[in-house]
């Protein structure tokens, strides 16, 4: 592995343990280059503004402002202040794909790669109006706009058109479809029960799924975003783990064999089945092939063994086991054989997700007796904490770009959702509403 | 930390009826012997598994057709990829059976065990609370009872659960040490999902550490 010069990338003043601060520190060193990687440097990129030509004041400037944090969030892209280089909207013209020749030279003689503006219309004769959009894209490498997008829909998918447009920018400059349009399901207090939403990545419009007033907890979605499974205890005395369709709302028990059933897991290609039950006695992971329907134990162990995450190419899970004391990661094949021990740092390890890109695993690690989110590689040798202070972190999940990670944290008091890089930057809380958000799981790309 | 005083015998019987007992040995730390079940694998109990749809990724690009010099109108759908949920009266009869079940508990007074951080094993204050209730079970021979394990905040949802689970499952084995019928008691695990208080202090948490017993409303 290369070794780069040392760069202290101390997040918050992280209190690495006594003694294995310089491995830690050369880790976040490692941490930091890999997710700037393809070694590209982000690629500066200015908008300059979207124009309203019709409709309520606030159409373009809401536009806009999804546009500008979908850009920050992508981390392909750096959002340069126009207004800063002496660039204001009204300079690029009417909003139109012609833009201005003028703001070209100059945008390029900043050197700012990428310029796009666009114009908005809404007619708004009735509440199911039609709203037009338009956005364009001026490429200073090429000097010439190389194209631009056309979208109509109703108001309530103006944030959408939005999400789009990005997620069309990243593609292009990317080859990857972005994240702008994935979205995050979740479990939500609503009285005294827990049940499964789902909101955009963002945390706007989050719709109910179920309503069945007891418990529902930890949703994890199907390779093609159709599903959620989940555990699901509808009868409060047996817990099953339960499939829905998000498009219907259809449901039904997938798992039902007495006992614990936690911690389901959708194999990348949707054939198999990760879980932990306990209907033979103590927690154990098993396997459902979900053509053939049977069931292979993969654990054998007297300690608990759960949370199951698959490696983006299906071979191995990580997973947590109490077999050595306090819960720590262990690695083994997805049938079962070859299981080791990952973690050795700190006494409690627990919910690992596997990062789609496989080179890392984020978990829970409790340090300084406080539950954080940390980051290891699958061989053992890179480690990095992500989030420190007070408060519990839990269940991190992947973005399907492997740049950011999602979780619950009791940080600011009540458990909530917020949204981090891989390189433990740029938090962001997604949830305000309620008294507990839990639980999330980040949808595959569309 | 006492947690490994006791633990849950190696109970690997293929019968999924037969239920681990309060052993007191250490906790044994495995390194092999996983890769070995899956010989033995291949399940018959097909039971217990319901349908399951394709889920496998039918188109890729999710839907992006690219920046066009002449772009033509996409028309943005709705977003409506969500099924509007209609909110039965799950909820209603939910809340009015654990009324029934909280005043049913409440009448025969029983008493919850508490737990010691990351801890399952069962205190002498503990022993106390379910000799008081094993008396009360055996002389209402018809009562069915559901043991809830609980948890504090602290540590993740899904390590609760496991935790719970030993938790309802030690003071059942204790009830059974006692007399009680097995076949009288279920257990079952809600983690640190349904806490009886929700502040981050030892004086709440000691309170959601908890095997709470509740008299089974109905069958």
């Amino acid at each position: 592995m290369t070794r780069v010069k040392m760069i202290s990338v101390w997040f918050g003043g992280v209190l690495f343990l006594a003694g294995v601060a310089g491995i830690l520190e050369s880790g976040a060193a490692d941490v930091f280059l890999e997710v700037t990687r393809p070694d590209f440097q982000k690629i500066s990129l200015g908008i300059a503004g979207i124009q309203n030509g019709g409709g309520p004041d606030w159409l373009g400037g809401r536009i806009e402002e999804v546009l500008k944090k979908d850009v920050k969030r992508s981390l392909v892209f750096d959002l340069v202040d126009l207004p800063s280089l002496g660039i204001t909207p009204s300079d690029i013209g009417n909003g139109t794909g012609t833009g201005s020749k003028a703001v070209f030279k100059q945008v390029a003689e900043k050197g700012v790669s990428v310029l796009v503006w666009g114009k908005a219309v809404m007619k708004e004769a009735q509440k199911d109006a039609d709203v037009n959009m338009e956005g364009f894209v001026y490429d200073s490498g090429s000097d010439e706009v190389v194209g631009g997008k056309r979208y109509a829909g109703s108001p309530s998918v103006v944030r959408l058109m939005a999400h789009r447009f990005v997620d069309e920018l990243v593609f292009r400059y990317t080859g990857e479809p972005g994240i702008a349009r994935t979205k995050i399901a979740y479990v939500a207090q609503q009285g005294t029960a827990r049940e499964l939403f789902v909101m955009d990545y963002d945390g706007y419009d989050a719709r109910q799924l179920t309503a069945d007033g007891f418990l529902n907890l930890m949703p994890q979605w199907s390779p093609d975003r159709r599903f959620l499974v989940f555990t699901a205890y509808r009868d409060r005395n047996t817990q099953n783990i339960d499939m829905i369709e998000l498009a219907t709302g259809k449901r039904w028990t997938l798992i039902s064999l007495g006992g614990l059933n936690i911690t389901p897991a959708l194999s990348p290609d949707g054939n198999f089945l990760a879980f932990a039950s306990s209907h033979e006695g103590n927690s154990e992971l098993y396997r459902l092939d979900t053509r053939t329907k049977g069931i292979q134990r993969l654990t054998v162990n007297p300690s608990g063994d759960l949370s199951p995450s698959w490696s983006p190419n299906g071979r191995e899970l990580v997973f947590v086991s109490d077999r050595g004391g306090g819960p720590q990661l262990f690695l083994m094949g997805s049938d079962g054989t070859n299981v080791r021990r990952l973690t050795f740092d700190g006494d409690y390890n627990a919910a690992p997700a596997w990062s789609p890109r496989g080179n890392w695993i984020a978990y829970v690690c409790r340090t300084q007796r406080e539950y954080k989110l940390c980051v290891i590689s699958p061989d053992g040798q890179k480690r990095m904490q992500l989030t420190t202070g007070p408060g519990v972190d839990d269940s991190p999940s992947w973005s399907p770009d492997g740049r950011h990670l999602v979780f619950s944290s009791t940080v600011d008091g009540k458990s909530h959702i917020y949204m981090i890089g891989a390189d433990g930057k740029d938090l962001e809380r997604l949830t305000f509403q309620g008294t507990h958000n839990s639980a999330p799981s980040w949808s595959p790309a569309s | 930390m006492n947690k490994t005083l006791c633990t849950f015998g190696v109970v690997l019987v293929a019968s999924a009826a037969l239920i681990g007992m309060p052993g007191c040995g250490k906790k044994s730390v495995q390194s092999g012997g996983d890769a070995q079940s899956t010989q033995r694998s291949a399940d018959s109990s097909k039971s217990g598994v319901g349908s399951y749809p394709d889920t496998s990724v039918q188109s890729g690009g999710g839907g992006l057709r690219g920046l066009d010099k002449n772009p033509s109108e996409e028309r943005v759908g709705s977003g409506t990829m969500l099924a509007k949920i209609d909110p039965s009266s799950n909820a209603g009869r939910q809340m009015d059976e654990i009324r029934a079940e909280q005043a049913a508990s409440a009448a025969a007074g029983l008493r919850d065990v508490f737990f010691a951080y990351d801890s399952w094993t069962i205190t002498e204050e503990g022993r106390q609370a379910l000799s008081r209730d094993a008396e009360w079970i055996k002389s209402n021979p018809n009562a069915l009872l559901k043991i809830e394990g609980h948890c504090d905040e602290r540590g993740t949802s899904a390590y609760n659960l496991v935790l719970g689970e030993k938790r309802a499952k030690a003071a059942r084995n204790y009830l059974v040490e006692l007399g009680v019928g097995a076949n009288r008691l279920s257990v079952v695990s809600y983690g640190k999902e349904r806490p009886v208080c929700t502040e981050h202090a030892e004086s709440c948490y000691q309170q959601n550490r908890r095997g709470h017993l509740v008299v089974k409303a109905g069958k």
